[in-house]
């Protein structure tokens, strides 16, 4: 039964999500009917190496910056006893849930407000400075869920026997490294992956030539090699980061970690708050009060335009984003099940794979397979859209059910099966209760991202249909600004909305399963 | 469990819902123009005839080419029936890669042949031009450049601004210079161009926003472009270029029917109404564009093409010439 439930998740995920971007792989290689390398060998010119070299530096730039602001504040908001720190762990992952585009904007346009000219945003060093504040909550997510899992005792003994400064640097930051590690490597994949920063703010980057043989030239094989060498190299990072941490978590969202040792902060816990709340007006309070004057320069008759216009696409969007997060749940906690408990390692190599696949290029190989005439029924319906969701989403969602998963003993479920009990009876009884929270915390994360999700959805989505962030961008091209800033306000809200269903259903969860599994 | 399963049942149940079969009362419509301006026009369509429009729309972070990139990749299975074009560059594309098919619509008789396309594989209407964009508080209009060519004098050196030319108008604007004027002046007047430091913005929206704020003096752009920028109340007027000399690149609207699609005759039906006199003075109204059906009433605003020097170029050799110069046009942005 168990084996047979494997299958079908399986064979699904591979006729969703696999099928399409091998058939467009191997597509590449073919010219005519023959095997043929002549779009990877364009590839591997002077010029393309040169963009290559300069998109790594540029990543590993903005890894380096998100990872070091992201891990200083996952230090004040989980090992401190900052003021606020609830307040600031949740305020500060904002950027995380708006659209990189929208922040770029707004930043361009906070410095022209500011009178400062716009000669270092549109640089290679404004597109570090703008995606490093894109990323550093991610890096403050990661490393925050590493500090959680410190074992209180190693902390306290180190105290003992020296400062607290020694203790932080021979013990604190050895026990982090993992996470640390995750958060560089994570964040290099998603900046050097990312193209509407750079290209918003001139600046040529390695992915542009994939857009560029798309958009430009139309050579989708020629496109398809350019990502294939971005992949390759993604995949490459991310397997070694693999083979180096092993089983260290990658994110964690549910709190059943080991007890928290607080460092008091004494006098220095008012400067502390000044830097978090410094850094919240910076990267939070800005982008969204630039939008708050641009949508109100004409009174509130921007906002209830923009009201006006997305009203019809809300509904929908709310219910594929929540058929998409349902279906990256179903998927990640049987692919996580697998992966931890089964050990079933090829997995994680095959999510990373599909992981590091371009928006776009996971977009056409959906067209190219499944627009056939036997396929086109699921090609003309939402379910399509959804197929996108989970081919970007589901290495996410996977590994924050997979964390849950990591916490949770052996011996619960060998205890049960020693007394007779099933594996179905076991995941109902014993499992599910516990990696509720986390799968709740997966649901809402993959509904988020789900939400807001633009690269492929623009090239899949079904004619007729309306979805959230593509009004959003197809009515930017040429509306004024003040209408534009008030539909990203009118996201950002239905965004928060989602996000406070997050926490008060994290809450009632996890009261709920402490009640049922308390023995 | 119940709750999951009831769930995952109903979305079943929807998605076998929205599997969709054409029936004969829709139509699929791809549009490159911007969704403020076509959606209405598509709306009014719908309430005259009764034909429902399915339309898809495209997005300025995808250099409205994600629809292209689309009809090329359903090529051996059509969903689209007409393609909307914003330029003449992207149905020439179609056309080259097979997948438009011809139709002569009779209300476009009397619509100049030089914005159609020889075997009707498609039929402009409703233009823009390219034109000047100028900030008022840096420049004077005596001050403000009036031929491209003073774009490459020093005393512009850092201050104009153009869209990126591998994409949309702008690509197309510069095709036409390598059409009228011949590889080498063009490669030429491209490297005075560069020497001068001339900005590469993302978008002709992106040009239109640096001259307003005022990050340069001039920009080339669209006229829809800079007309909102006036509407928006912007500092900023508009200049046709090269009057007594190269003239104003006109950019007609387009439509194509897709071959094969599977609403046919409803695509000719939105073809024709598109191409209407009605359509041209709607969109006039909402995006100052200029109609190619003689005597279609305009708001005054509106430039009239009769008042316009037009640039004199051939469509179908221009948008030829552009896959031609592309891989030279790559490399001149990868230059700077």
């Amino acid at each position: 039964m168990k084996k047979l439930l494997y299958i079908i998740v399986i064979a699904l995920f591979f006729f969703l999500v696999l099928a399409p971007l091998l058939s467009i792989f191997i597509g590449s290689f073919i010219k005519n009917g023959h095997f043929s390398i002549e779009n990877y060998a364009r590839i591997f010119t002077g010029k393309t190496l040169n963009l290559l070299l300069f998109s790594i530096l540029l990543a590993a730039t903005v890894s380096l910056a998100s990872t070091t602001i992201g891990g200083l504040i996952a230090f004040f908001v989980v090992k401190t006893d900052v003021t606020f720190r609830n307040s600031f762990k949740f305020l500060l992952l904002i950027p995380l849930f708006l659209s990189p585009y929208i922040i770029a904007v707004s930043w361009v346009d906070f410095f022209v407000l500011l009178g400062v000219g716009t000669d270092f945003i549109y640089s290679p060093a404004g597109v570090v400075f703008v995606l490093s504040f894109i990323f550093a909550p991610l890096s403050m997510l990661v490393i925050s869920s590493g500090l959680t899992n410190i074992s209180s005792g190693l902390e306290e003994a180190g105290l003992m026997m020296t400062s607290r400064f020694k203790t932080i640097l021979k013990i604190i930051l050895p026990l982090i490294k993992p996470s640390i590690i995750t958060s560089l490597i994570l964040v290099f994949v998603l900046s050097i992956s990312e193209f509407s920063v750079p290209a918003f703010l001139s600046v040529n980057v390695f992915v542009t030539e994939i857009f560029v043989q798309f958009s430009a030239f139309y050579r989708h094989e020629a496109a398809v090699a350019n990502s294939l060498v971005l992949i390759s190299m993604c995949v490459f990072l991310l397997m070694l980061e693999k083979f180096y941490l092993a089983d260290a978590p990658f994110l964690t969202v549910s709190s059943k970690a080991q007890r928290i040792k607080i460092t008091e902060l004494n006098r220095c816990k008012i400067p502390v708050v000044f830097f978090l709340a410094g850094y919240l007006t910076i990267s939070v309070i800005i982008p969204i009060v630039v939008l708050i004057i641009q949508a109100f320069q004409t009174g509130a008759a921007a906002l209830g335009k923009a009201l006006k216009l997305l009203a019809p696409t809300i509904a929908g969007s709310i219910f594929y984003a929540g058929v998409g997060a349902l279906l990256l749940v179903l998927f990640g906690f049987v692919f996580a099940w697998m992966t931890e408990r089964e050990k079933i390692r090829p997995i994680n190599t095959i999510l990373l794979f599909v992981f590091g696949v371009p928006s776009t290029v996971l977009g056409i190989a959906l067209i190219k397979f499944f627009n056939t005439p036997v396929l086109s029924g699921i090609y003309t319906s939402f379910g399509i859209i959804i197929f996108g969701y989970l081919g970007r989403f589901i290495f996410i969602v996977e590994k924050l059910i997979a964390n849950a998963l990591k916490q949770i003993p052996d011996s619960f479920d060998e205890s049960a099966q020693m007394m007779g009990a099933g594996f179905f009876v076991r995941l109902r009884k014993i499992l599910l209760p516990l990696v509720l929270p986390a799968l709740f915390g997966a649901f809402v994360i993959g509904f988020l991202l789900c939400l807001a999700e633009l690269g492929t959805t623009i090239l899949v989505y079904p004619p007729g249909v309306s979805v959230m962030p593509i009004k959003v961008y197809t009515i930017m091209a040429n509306a004024p600004q003040g209408l534009t800033s008030a539909m990203s306000l009118v996201v950002l809200m239905i965004t928060f909305a989602g996000l406070a269903l997050l926490f008060v259903g994290y809450r009632f969860l996890n009261g709920w399963t402490k009640k049922r599994c308390s023995f | 469990m119940k709750l999951i399963a009831t769930a995952v049942l109903a979305c079943l149940a929807m998605f076998y819902v929205s599997c969709s079969t054409n029936s004969s009362d829709t139509v699929v419509v791809y549009t490159t123009v911007d969704q403020v301006f076509s959606e209405p026009v598509l709306k009014d369509f719908e309430d005259q005839t009764g034909i429902k429009v399915k339309p898809l729309f495209d997005t300025e972070e995808t250099k409205s080419t994600g629809v292209l990139n689309r009809i090329i990749a359903e090529k051996d299975n059509p969903q689209c029936d007409v393609f909307w074009s914003g330029d003449p560059v992207r149905p020439n594309v179609l056309k080259y890669k097979g997948i438009t098919t011809s139709y002569p619509s009779p209300v476009a008789e009397d619509i100049d042949a030089n914005f159609k396309d020889d075997e009707f594989h498609w039929i402009g209407f409703s233009a823009r031009a390219r034109v000047l964009i100028y900030n008022t508080e840096l420049l004077n209009p005596e001050e403000a450049p009036q031929s491209v060519f003073e774009l490459t004098q020093k005393k512009y050196k850092g201050q104009v601004a153009i869209a990126n030319p591998l994409f949309g108008t702008t690509s197309f604007h510069f095709a036409s210079w390598f059409h009228v004027l011949g590889d080498e002046k063009a490669k030429e007047f491209l490297a005075d161009l560069k020497k001068n430091n001339v900005v590469i913005a993302a978008s002709n929206g992106d040009v239109k926003k640096r001259v307003s704020r005022g990050d340069v003096w001039c920009g080339l752009t669209d006229t829809d472009d800079a007309f909102e920028a006036i509407k928006e109340g912007a500092p900023v007027d508009i200049v046709f270029l090269d009057q007594d000399g190269l003239g104003s690149l006109i950019m007609p609207n387009t439509v194509s029917l897709i071959k094969n699609s599977p609403n046919n005759e409803n695509g000719k039906k939105v073809i024709d109404y598109l191409l209407s006199r009605e359509t041209e003075a709607k969109l006039a109204i909402s995006c100052a564009q200029m109609p190619l059906h003689k005597g279609v009433k305009t708001p005054a605003a509106v430039p009239q093409l009769d008042n316009i020097m037009p640039m004199k170029i051939d469509y179908q050799k221009t948008a030829q010439k552009l896959e031609d110069i592309q891989e030279f046009l790559k490399q001149w942005v990868e230059s700077f």
